[in-house]
C-alpha cells in the first residue's frame, strides 16, 4: 500500500518536473474526415495536437465490422502528412470502418476517437477537369459552349459511378452580380443563352456522384463576349428613329397642303363642253328640255350623200299604213314640180309623229341647219334672238309630244310661228316659188293658211309650203339652182380669215379652157362672156355659232 | 362456345404480338429501374435528425450495422467485386434485397405514428412513401427479369425478424434510426448494382453510363 502510493507520488512528481521543462506526451489527435473521390480509394486525414515537445509518431489503425483484427494504415506517404490512404484492395464499400489514430512520442501515446467510416458516405468526387469555354457566334445570337470532362480518376464507363453535374456563371464587370446554377445531368456540355455582349463571363463546374457530396468548384474560366452584336442593333435602332421622324414629317407636310395634293394626284376632269348643250339647262330638269337639247346636237356629225337626201318623207303612225306612205312619197317627190300637191298629207304628217327609219340622223341635220337659218335672220320673234348662244329652248305656244320630241316636232313648232313665212322670204337663202293650184285638186280639208315646213333635198335648209286660196300653193325653197359643195381653201391669211377658192360654171357655157391647145375641143355653142368667168370674190365670216361659213356673194348673170 | 374460344385466343395472340412489339425494350427497362432506385427517397428519413433526439449514452449500445437483417446476404464489397458478378446475379441480389424490405416498412409504418418524435406524423408519411416507390421499383424489376429469362428469377428469401421496435421510447427510436440507418444502405447497394446492370446491357453506347 506504501508502495503503490509512493509510486504515484514519484510519477505526479515527474509530470510536474517534466512539464517544468516542457515536454509531455502527445495530445489528442483529431481525425478530421476521410474522403473518397471514386468511390474505389480513400484517404483519412487527422490533425496530430500537441506533440508534446518531444518528437512524436502518428499510427491509424482500423476495424472493418465483418472481419476481427486490428490493421494499420496501408500507406502513410500517398496523401500527405497526417493521412492515411487506403488502397483500391485495402477499401470495401458498405462495410463500417472504426478508424482510430494513435500519437506515440517517448513519454506516451493518445488515442483519438473513432470514427465510423462507411466508404458510401464519404464519396466526394474532384472537380471536373479540362473545363473550355468557348463562343459560338451565330447569325440570331452568340452563345456560350461549355465542356468539360469527369474528373480522371472516376471510372464512368463501367457504370460503378455516376456523375452527374452542375454549372454556374457569372458577370464579371457586374459587381452586385450573383452566379446563375443550371444543372446539366450526367452531359459534359452545356450552352447558354442570353449574353450580354462585350461582358466577361466567368464559369465554375462541379460534380456529385450519385448521393454523394459535391465536389469543389472548379477553377474559373473567363471568357469575353465580343460586342458587335450590339452595334448593329444600335445602327438599326437609329435608322428607325431617323425614317420615323422623316414620315412623321412627311405626314405633317401633305396635311397641311392638303387641297395641292389633293389637286395633284386626283385633277379635277373636265366637264363635256359639247357645243351647243347648255349645263344649266340640263339641271333644270325639265325632261322635254333635255332631250330637245340633245338631239339638237349635230351628233353625229353627217355628211349628207345623195342617197341619204330628200326621200325623207312623211312616214305616219303605225295605224296608218303604208300605201299613204307610199302615195305620200311619190308625190312629194314630185310636189313641187306636178301638179296636184296633195297638201293634206303634208299638214297630217306634221300634225303627228313622223318616224322615219334609219332617217332620224339625216333630220336632225336639217334641224340643226334649219335652227341656224333661223337665227341668222333677224327680226324673229324675242323667243329666238334673245338667246345669243344656241338656245335649245323650244317654244313655248307649241305643244308637244312630251315623250318623244322627235324632228317633227321641231318642224311643227317652226310652223306655228307667225313670222315663219316673212322672215323666210326676207332670208338670202330663201326664194318663193308658187305652184299654180290645178282645178283637179280639190280643197278637202278647209285649210287655213298654215305653214309646212319639210326638209328640204340641200341639208341645212327647209321648205315651206303655203296653202292660201287665191294663189295657190307658195313654197319657200333654198336658192339652190347652184350646186353648192364644200369650198375649196385657197390660202389662209390670219388667224380668222380664210380665202376660199370656188369655181364657177357660168350657165349656158361649157367647159372650155381659154387659150391653149385645147381649144379644138371645145365646143363652142355660144360664145362665153367673159365676165361670166370671173371668179366671184370670195371671202368668210365667222358665224355666231363659232364656225367658219362662207360667204357667198350674190352672183348676177 | 368453340368458335368463340378459339377466336378470343387468336385475339389474345394477336393482342399479345402486338403488345410485344411494342414492349419497352430492355436497356430501357434498366434506365428506368436505375433511376427510380435512385429517386428513392431514403435519405429523407435522415433529415429528421433521429439522432439527435437520443439521450446521451455510450455508442457500446448502439446496434451494429452488422446487425441489420440483410447482412447475411452475401454481395459485392468493392468494384472489383462487382464487376464479376453475372449480371443475373446482380439482378436477383437487387430484388432479394428489396424483398427485404418489404416486412419491415410494414413495421415502420406503423410504428410511426407513435413514436415519440415531434414530426412523426412527416416521418409516417416519409414511410409511406418509401413503401410506394419500393413496390413500383419491385414491379419493374419483376417485369425485367420475365425479359431476361429464367435463370435471373432467383431470389433469396431473407426473413425479419424483429418483431417490434421496443418498449421504451429511447429503444423504439433508436431502433428506429438503426432500421432507417440498414435500408440506406441497402437501397444504396440496390442502386448500384442496377447501374451497373444498365451499363452492362447497353454495350453498344458506352457513353450512357
Amino acid at each position: 500500500m506504501w508502495g503503490e502510493v509512493g509510486g504515484a507520488l514519484v510519477l505526479l512528481l515527474l509530470s510536474e518536473v517534466l512539464d517544468c521543462i516542457g515536454i509531455s506526451p502527445p495530445g489528442k489527435p483529431v481525425l478530421i474526415n476521410c474522403r473518397s473521390p471514386e468511390k474505389e480509394t480513400f484517404t483519412c486525414r487527422w490533425d496530430p495536437g500537441f506533440d508534446g515537445g518531444l518528437p512524436t509518431t502518428h499510427h491509424l489503425y482500423y476495424q472493418k465490422e465483418d472481419s476481427y483484427g486490428m490493421y494499420e494504415c496501408p500507406d502513410y506517404q500517398a496523401a500527405g502528412s497526417n493521412s492515411c490512404f487506403f488502397n483500391k484492395s485495402h477499401t470495401s464499400i458498405w462495410v463500417n470502418y472504426n478508424i482510430t489514430v494513435v500519437a506515440i512520442n517517448s513519454l506516451g501515446s493518445t488515442v483519438s476517437d473513432p470514427l465510423e467510416v462507411d466508404v458510401m458516405y464519404i464519396v466526394q468526387p474532384n472537380a471536373p477537369e479540362n473545363v473550355t469555354v468557348s463562343v459560338v457566334e451565330t447569325e440570331e445570337s452568340p452563345h456560350l459552349l461549355v465542356k468539360w470532362e469527369p474528373p480522371h480518376e472516376a471510372d464512368t464507363r463501367s457504370g460503378w459511378i455516376t456523375l452527374t453535374y452542375q454549372l454556374r456563371v457569372k458577370r464579371q464587370n457586374k459587381k452586385e452580380s450573383e452566379w446563375e446554377e443550371y444543372a446539366s445531368g450526367k452531359q459534359t456540355q452545356l450552352i447558354i443563352y442570353s449574353l450580354h455582349p462585350g461582358e466577361v463571363y466567368m464559369v465554375q463546374l462541379r460534380c456529385k456522384l450519385d448521393h454523394s457530396l459535391w465536389s469543389e468548384w472548379s477553377t474559373t474560366t473567363h471568357t469575353e463576349v465580343p460586342d458587335y452584336f450590339l452595334k448593329e442593333r444600335s445602327i438599326w435602332i437609329v435608322v428607325t428613329v431617323f425614317s420615323a421622324f422623316i414620315i412623321l414629317l412627311v405626314t405633317f407636310t401633305l396635311a397641311m397642303k392638303r387641297k395641292y395634293v389633293k389637286h395633284c394626284l386626283l385633277p379635277p376632269v373636265p366637264g363635256p363642253k359639247i357645243s351647243g348643250l347648255d349645263t344649266q339647262l340640263l339641271k333644270s330638269g325639265r325632261s322635254e328640255d333635255i332631250l330637245s337639247s340633245l338631239i339638237n346636237q349635230g351628233f353625229p356629225p353627217t355628211i349628207a350623200t345623195k342617197d341619204q337626201q330628200v326621200d325623207y318623207l312623211l312616214v305616219f303612225d303605225s295605224e296608218q299604213v303604208t300605201p299613204d306612205l307610199q302615195n305620200g312619197q311619190t308625190r312629194t317627190n314630185n310636189s313641187i314640180d306636178h301638179g296636184c300637191y296633195d297638201h293634206s298629207l303634208l299638214m297630217e304628217a306634221n300634225n303627228k309623229e313622223v318616224k322615219v327609219g334609219g332617217r332620224e340622223t339625216v333630220e336632225q341635220g336639217y334641224s340643226e341647219g334649219l335652227e341656224s337659218t333661223f337665227r341668222k335672220t333677224k327680226g324673229l320673234s324675242t323667243d329666238v334672238t334673245s338667246h345669243p348662244y344656241p338656245q335649245k329652248k323650244p317654244f313655248n305656244n307649241v305643244t308637244e309630244t312630251p315623250k318623244q320630241a322627235t324632228v317633227s316636232s321641231k318642224y311643227r313648232s317652226l310652223s306655228h310661228h307667225k313670222d315663219l313665212w316673212d322672215s323666210l322670204a326676207r332670208h338670202l337663202d330663201y326664194r318663193e316659188t308658187v305652184v299654180k293650184s290645178q282645178s283637179n285638186c280639190d280643197d278637202k280639208h278647209n285649210l287655213s293658211s298654215q305653214n309646212i315646213v319639210t326638209p328640204s333635198k340641200d341639208i341645212g335648209y327647209v321648205e315651206v309650203h303655203r296653202w292660201t286660196k287665191s294663189i295657190g300653193l307658195k313654197v319657200l325653197v333654198p336658192k339652190m339652182d347652184k350646186r353648192q359643195d364644200y369650198s375649196k381653201v385657197s390660202v389662209v391669211e390670219n388667224d380668222n380669215v380664210v380665202l376660199l377658192k370656188r369655181e364657177t360654171v357660168p350657165l349656158n357655157c361649157t367647159s372650155c379652157k381659154v387659150g391653149g391647145n385645147q381649144s379644138e375641143k371645145c365646143l363652142q355653142q355660144k360664145p362665153c362672156k367673159p365676165n361670166m368667168t370671173v371668179p366671184a370674190k370670195e371671202g368668210v365670216h365667222i358665224g355666231s355659232n363659232g364656225y367658219v361659213e362662207p360667204v357667198t356673194m350674190s352672183h348676177t348673170l | 362456345m368453340a368458335r368463340r374460344s378459339q377466336g378470343t385466343k387468336l385475339h389474345l395472340a394477336v393482342l399479345c404480338l402486338v403488345v410485344s412489339c411494342h414492349a419497352i425494350g430492355l436497356s430501357d427497362l434498366m434506365e428506368r429501374a436505375s433511376q427510380r432506385s435512385d429517386q428513392l427517397p431514403v435519405l429523407g428519413m435522415f433529415s429528421f435528425s433521429l439522432d439527435s433526439h437520443f439521450p446521451p449514452m455510450g455508442r457500446v449500445m448502439m446496434p451494429r450495422p452488422s446487425m441489420c437483417h440483410t447482412s447475411s446476404l452475401q454481395t459485392p464489397k468493392d468494384k472489383e467485386q462487382a464487376l464479376r458478378v453475372s449480371e443475373n446475379e446482380l439482378i436477383s441480389l437487387a430484388r432479394s434485397l428489396l424483398l427485404a424490405w418489404n416486412d419491415p416498412l410494414l413495421l415502420l409504418s406503423s410504428e410511426a405514428p407513435t413514436l415519440p418524435h415531434p414530426s412523426n406524423g412527416d416521418i409516417s408519411s416519409k414511410i409511406r412513401e418509401l413503401q410506394d416507390y419500393s413496390k413500383s421499383l419491385g414491379d419493374g424489376l419483376d417485369i425485367l427479369v420475365n425479359k431476361m429469362g429464367p435463370s435471373s428469377q432467383y431470389i433469396s428469401s431473407i426473413p425479419f425478424k424483429g418483431g417490434d421496435l421496443g418498449n421504451d421510447k429511447t429503444s423504439r427510436l433508436i431502433n428506429f434510426h438503426f432500421l432507417m440507418s440498414c435500408f440506406r444502405r441497402d437501397s444504396h447497394k440496390i442502386d448500384s448494382f442496377l447501374k451497373v446492370l444498365r451499363c452492362r446491357a447497353t454495350k453498344m453506347r458506352p457513353e450512357t453510363c
